[in-house]
């Protein structure tokens, strides 16, 4: 019998299943009922199952720093996570919202810079960005969208308020364990599902399908698509992978494409064809040796070219990097306002300026109270938690900060929600947050498939797979 | 499709095919050897044989002063310095299988990684625990599984034609290997119906026998039966149909190298018999024909996988006008 009674391990944690130490809240009671008839053996067994057929399936990530071809699965959580329909609801029109208006920024930046001239937002802090892309002012992409495939990461606080932890507009990964793990707690616990009403995921390589098509440009009446992959090194090549077969088209690698008089090809045993669209899981900086690192081996001589030339769609545009660098993050609700005339759904963490002295001053003395982050940094990689961190760590950071104001940020620390999750054989509560993620063609499209990731060490805030997080199947409850 | 899938596939189905071939190898030497007929010479010809042909693409190959189960499995089974071991093959075949990932089905590729994390997490010491033919048959029974998931569940194009044109490149190639091992035609017959086994002939030849059988009838079963589905004559003909059906080009004309290579290997079997190959003389035809594969091999890799520079000319950043 499996209790879900524990209280939270800190006081004052929001716990997304508990309303109170002994009771579930509505939406979680039927799944309490059905874990509660379940034996430790049985969920136990069900994980053990799930965990080989996840290496069968190869749905593993490289461990770059171990031992060359190391292959890991993310720890999966058998107990999901339920959103009910009108709380999700509101999370996805926030999402889309904060998607519009970042890609309007991008529209904006790139082209006339009204919101640069109107002083909302200060010039030298986009162009001193390290992701902004000069090359790309004044290209007309098509249908003006950037932004087609993003990742909203989103918390919830201590009052159970959902914020905005940060923006995803390069190529957020993560989807492919949200099919995964749907899949795999279907067949290993079927009566979890018993009485809920579930909105599949698994339409979601369909619709960004149906996004990168409505992106071709505009002379391709039956357009080429194709997911370009760094390769088979890369961490997130399963899930490259997993997209280009369920939207069967080729998952193609840098070498297998050729630029001709500005147009891009795949090298087929017929010849060569044109390509029209490109999903591609590669960063800017990879892209074209011409224009980005010479040294790049895993790009298309020319494609910048071809893409400047308006042959061929980028999905994600190049340049789109920007628009999530952590030192613009504090002014997207004012570029919501600005371009929307809307207010925001969904709130921002507080975020202090660095480059301010007294502002700076004030962060670098009390730094055991603040989270800060690299501005160009992802992955939960660069980044000091002041509660968890020791003296030299924040000795550190406080001469990072000094030396080099404009790429950093600091945020009071938030304390994650939590969420029963099963460690050893018992449940207990662990942190988590939630990336929904929006496709942007002709509409904008939040499909019902969201990543809940958790950190599974105890007390830890830091959910990324690198950093030793896991993941749950979350539900999305049908109207 | 892409060139490189295409090389994959190729590539895939050869390496799954080595790999049951020298499992199958392996097993008939390991189970033949327990009971041999008198003359400790025999099996030792026998596990000479089998290295023979688990180490064919290992540069490195060193001779062996008594070849016997030990090494001989060691070097073929498990030793991943040798490309050809099954251990090997195997790694070339889910490497291979990774890059085509996207255009496998979930029970092909599951079939294929399974088989790779059996064999690799086995070491002599384990299988010859239990004995090494209950593992050499899972490897031969689950190699066969992948060729058979792959027919039933990939559609028939370009990918499933590279697989095909892989799997009967080399199994032809193998049954000709494995007939120059033969040393005379004056070998005891055991030898003979070690060679049957091995070749997978063994049931199948006595089937199509009308009478008591020869090491001449062997040999011509081998090379010309056109129902068994391992003779050299239905391999080449598969390889000239899987061609044919790539470029779409008519049976009985050609479109490139391959396909006129393939043509003419196809028709010294479908115009020869095995008096003709006593004639020239057996060994001498056998160099012929394995001499004539490795060209074909080249061919299809000139036409279908070639080393296209990354560029087509010198590009300079883009004058393109942006308005």
């Amino acid at each position: 019998m499996i209790d879900v009674v524990q209280p939270p391990e800190v006081a004052g944690v929001y716990d997304e299943f508990l309303l109170d130490p002994l009771t579930p809240r509505p939406e979680y009671a039927r799944l309490a009922r059905t874990l509660a008839a379940l034996e430790h053996t049985e969920l136990a067994s069900g994980v053990h199952a799930i965990n080989a057929a996840l290496i069968r399936r190869g749905v593993t990530f490289t461990v770059y720093s171990e031992a060359a071809g190391t292959e890991r699965i993310l720890p999966f959580d058998p107990i999901p996570r339920i959103f009910t329909y009108e709380r999700w609801k509101h999370l996805a029109d926030g999402v889309a919202q904060r998607v519009r208006a970042l890609n309007a920024f991008l529209c904006d930046i790139y082209g006339a810079g009204r919101i640069l001239r109107d002083g909302r937002i200060p010039r030298e802090v986009v162009q001193s960005s390290s992701l902004y892309v000069p090359e790309m002012m004044g290209v007309r992409v098509a249908n003006d969208i950037y932004i087609h495939v993003s990742g909203i990461d989103l918390i919830w606080d201590s009052n159970g308020a959902p914020y905005v932890l940060e923006d995803n507009v390069r190529s957020p990964s993560g989807i492919s364990y949200v099919l995964e793990n749907r899949d795999v707690l279907k067949r290993a616990f079927p009566r979890f599902f018993d009485g809920y009403h579930i909105q599949p995921v698994d339409d979601y390589p369909l619709r960004l399908l149906r996004t990168l098509r409505e992106s071709a440009p505009q002379r391709a009446v039956n357009p080429t698509v194709i997911v370009l992959t760094p390769g088979v090194y890369n961490s997130a090549y399963y899930e490259h992978a997993m997209l280009a077969r369920q939207m069967g088209v080729p998952l193609a690698e840098g070498r297998d494409l050729i630029v001709s008089d500005n147009v891009v090809f795949l090298k087929t045993t017929r010849g060569l064809e044109r390509v029209d669209v490109i999903y591609r899981r590669i960063d800017d900086d990879f892209l074209d040796p011409l224009y980005f690192r010479a040294d790049s081996s895993i790009g298309v001589v020319g494609l910048m070219n071809a893409y400047r030339a308006g042959n061929v769609t980028l999905a994600n545009a190049i340049g789109t990097g920007v628009a999530d660098d952590k030192a613009l993050y504090r002014f997207v609700p004012d570029m919501i306002r600005f371009y929307l005339s809307e207010e925001p759904i969904l709130h921002n963490v507080e975020t202090l300026d660095c480059t301010q002295p007294k502002v700076r001053r004030h962060v670098i003395d009390h730094l055991e109270r603040f989270v800060v982050k690299r501005t160009n940094g992802s992955g939960g990689y660069g980044m000091l938690i002041g509660p968890a961190s020791t003296q030299s760590e924040r000795n550190d950071f406080s001469r990072m900060i000094e030396a080099d104001p404009r790429s950093y940020i600091a945020q009071p620390v938030v304390q994650l929600s939590s969420h029963p999750t099963l460690i050893g054989d018992a449940l207990v509560p662990r942190r988590i947050d939630l990336r929904p993620f929006a496709l942007y063609g002709k509409r904008i499209d939040v499909p019902p498939a969201a990543l809940t990731r958790v950190a599974l060490r105890e007390g830890s805030l830091v959910v990324n797979s690198s950093q030793g997080g896991g993941s749950k199947d979350t539900w999305i409850l049908a109207s | 499709m892409l060139s490189r899938f295409a090389e994959s596939f190729y590539w895939l189905s050869r390496n799954v095919e080595r790999a049951e071939t020298i499992a199958r190898v392996l097993d008939v030497t390991c189970t033949r050897t327990i009971d041999m007929y008198a003359g400790g010479s025999w099996a030792e010809r026998s596990w000479r044989t089998a290295l023979a042909l688990g180490t064919l693409s290992d540069p490195q190959t060193t001779f062996v002063e008594e070849p016997a189960q030990t090494t001989v499995l060691q070097r073929c089974a498990f030793d991943t310095a040798n490309p050809s071991s099954i251990a090997s093959s195997l790694s070339i075949a889910r490497a291979n299988a990774i890059g085509v990932r996207a255009e496998l089905s979930t029970e092909a590729w599951e079939h294929i990684n399974e088989l790779y994390l059996d064999v690799h997490a086995q070491t002599l010491a384990t299988v010859t625990r239990d004995g090494p033919s209950r593992f050499l048959r899972r490897v031969r029974d689950r190699a066969q599984a992948i060729a058979g998931v792959s027919d039933a569940t990939l559609l028939h194009v370009d990918g499933w034609n590279f697989l095909q044109l892989g799997r009967y490149f080399e199994r032809g190639y193998l049954a000709a290997r494995m007939l120059a091992t033969m040393e005379s035609m004056d070998d005891p017959w055991p030898e003979w119906q070690r060679l049957l086994e091995m070749c997978c002939a063994s049931v199948p030849f006595a089937r199509a026998s009308t009478h008591q059988p020869s090491p001449r009838d062997a040999v011509a079963f081998i090379l010309f039966d056109p129902t068994f589905p391992r003779s050299l004559h239905f391999c080449v003909n598969e390889i000239e149909a899987a061609l044919h059906r790539i470029s779409g080009t008519p049976f009985r004309s050609y479109g490139n190298d391959a396909e006129k290579q393939a043509g003419r290997l196809c028709a010294a079997f479908n115009f020869t018999d095995i008096s003709d190959v006593f004639a020239e003389g057996l060994p001498v035809f056998l160099r012929r024909i394995v001499a004539a594969l490795e060209e074909l091999t080249f061919a299809i890799q000139t036409i279908y996988f070639p080393r296209i520079p990354t560029a087509i000319a010198p590009m300079m950043r883009s004058d393109v006008l942006i308005s």
